[in-house]
């Protein structure tokens, strides 16, 4: 891993975790993402927000280089996490993607018991040394997603079993099983009704104290609910970034009133 | 930025909302407006019919306050949408108050119709109304078409009336200092005046939340004030 120093950013009250400039992506010739820089701080919740097709998804997808994944999909400019170059050719995208987890839409527990979910990565990543180091790790990462006092007596139960709410947090226990600091989060509630969507927010709120959490929401909602930096995304560009209260009471960019109050942009 | 909202209902839900505000201050501005004609005329009558037409100012800012909890719960806005919400609990609750100052005129016109005139006091005080009833049509008018330039002139327009206030102050001051009978008159024409002045804050108030909602943000210079009476060397 590449050691960097960089000069302190301006915003001395919160440490900037992921900083990224002149962000650009295509998928072939199409443009997706027009040079976007912004800087996300750590233990803060951030939203990206904005209509289906403007790239929030794509901006979140380069922050663990998922977009690698896609062979016509190019990303340029720059991304750093704590000052180091994610796109650096020295750098492992599967360590990556350890540091930085990521929870999707629709839960996707794998077709294994709920221990065996939350244990896949540390095992690949070998972070456990025994059985009962193992154990630890799950029941403090479960604890973590608040499923523990659910799940606690059928840990050799399928996770698919559970309920659409409770895969939800078992999908962020396996995402923070690898003691990840940034978790990306891409509409973790679409697929949730009221109640497990509300457990899931209390829990990203909770999830603050020891991470840098991004997640894109459709729900403008959810985004005032729990984030504390809002960015609104259009046609690929980031248009407007700042304090969640103030894009929701008075944002300075006119597509973003549009976009909030349920106006045709 | 179009003004229309997806949800076409929500657009008639607040268009109904300011509706009421613009039709409360048309009310004000009529109570203000008889209530110094029934004054200057010593026309009893007229006194009583805007003491009794307070009571529909009343009711519709209940009647503004429930709709605008009702598009909070229901609509749950956001930006400039909430800003209009809060403007209008905010404007209906100045106007309601600028309607009691009304009343309170109208009330003390039944006294001051059953007692001496005390000579030209009236005139100044006629102006001075005159100047609010002016400065709430364009706060209403500059709220209506969110122009906070608007708003600002009357916000800066308020020292006049001020400056009239200290001004009826120190002539009604002189008048009593001439006759004690003119007294209890003084004191009601004092009253007036002072609650014209406080009309006038209110105002001011209504144009700030103009500003607030056209901009988005307060408005950033301390308004000028220059009733200087209540100030120990004021006079």
């Amino acid at each position: 891993m590449k050691d960097t120093n960089v000069i302190e950013g301006i915003q001395t009250m919160t440490q900037q975790k992921i900083s990224a400039k002149n962000v650009q992506v295509r998928y072939g010739d199409v443009v997706a993402i027009k040079d976007v820089s912004v800087d996300i701080a750590a233990n803060t919740v951030t939203a990206f927000i904005g209509p289906s097709g403007c790239g929030k998804s794509t901006f979140l997808r380069c922050l663990n280089r998922m977009n690698d994944t896609i062979d016509i999909c190019r990303v340029t400019g720059d991304i750093h996490i704590d000052d180091e170059d994610i796109y650096d050719r020295n750098v492992d995208p599967v360590q990556l993607r350890a540091k930085v987890g990521m929870v999707f839409q629709k839960p996707n527990p794998f077709p294994k018991s709920i221990f065996d979910n939350v244990a896949y990565g540390p095992k690949i990543h070998g972070l456990a040394r025994n059985q009962s180091d193992m154990a630890d790790i799950v029941e403090n990462a479960l604890r973590k997603a608040a499923l523990w006092n659910e799940v606690k007596d059928r840990l050799d139960s399928p996770g698919t079993g559970l309920s659409g709410g409770q895969q939800q947090r078992l999908c962020i226990a396996r995402a923070i099983a690898t003691a990840p600091e940034i978790l990306l989060m891409d509409e973790p509630c679409s697929a949730l009704d009221p109640i497990a969507t509300a457990q899931i927010e209390e829990l990203i709120d909770d999830l603050r104290q020891n991470y840098c959490v991004v997640i894109v929401t459709h729900s403008m909602q959810q985004a005032a609910r729990i984030s504390q930096k809002t960015a609104f995304f259009h046609l690929g560009s980031l248009v407007e970034y700042g304090d969640t209260g103030q894009i929701f009471t008075a944002p300075s960019d006119p597509r973003t009133e549009s976009y909030i109050t349920g106006r045709i942009g | 930025m179009t003004n229309e909202h997806i949800h076409s209902a929500f657009d008639t839900d607040l268009d109904g909302v300011q509706a009421e505000i613009m039709k409360m201050g048309g009310l004000v501005e009529n109570a203000i407006r008889l209530g110094m004609k029934a004054l200057e005329t010593r026309d009893e009558d007229l006194a009583q019919q805007v003491r009794a037409a307070d009571a529909e100012i009343d009711h519709l800012e209940e009647t503004i306050n429930e709709r605008a909890a009702r598009i909070i719960a229901l609509r749950a806005p956001t930006a400039i949408d909430l800003r209009l919400i809060l403007s209008v609990i905010k404007i209906s609750s100045n106007l309601e108050r600028i309607g009691d100052y009304a009343k309170n005129m109208a009330k003390r016109t039944v006294v001051l119709s059953n007692i001496a005139p005390i000579s030209d006091s009236v005139g100044t005080l006629r102006r001075m109304t005159r100047a609010v009833e002016v400065m709430l049509k364009d706060a209403l008018d500059a709220y209506i078409h969110r122009d906070a330039a608007l708003a600002a002139d009357v916000i800066a327009r308020d020292v006049d009336v001020d400056q009239m206030y200290n001004a009826l102050f120190r002539e009604l001051l002189t008048f009593m200092m001439e006759d004690p009978r003119n007294i209890t008159a003084c004191l009601h024409l004092h009253f007036i005046s002072k609650n014209t002045e406080r009309m006038g804050d209110h105002v001011t108030s209504i144009a700030e939340q103009v500003i607030y909602l056209a901009t988005g943000m307060k408005p950033d210079e301390a308004r000028p004030k220059a009733d200087k009476t209540s100030t120990a060397r004021g006079f």
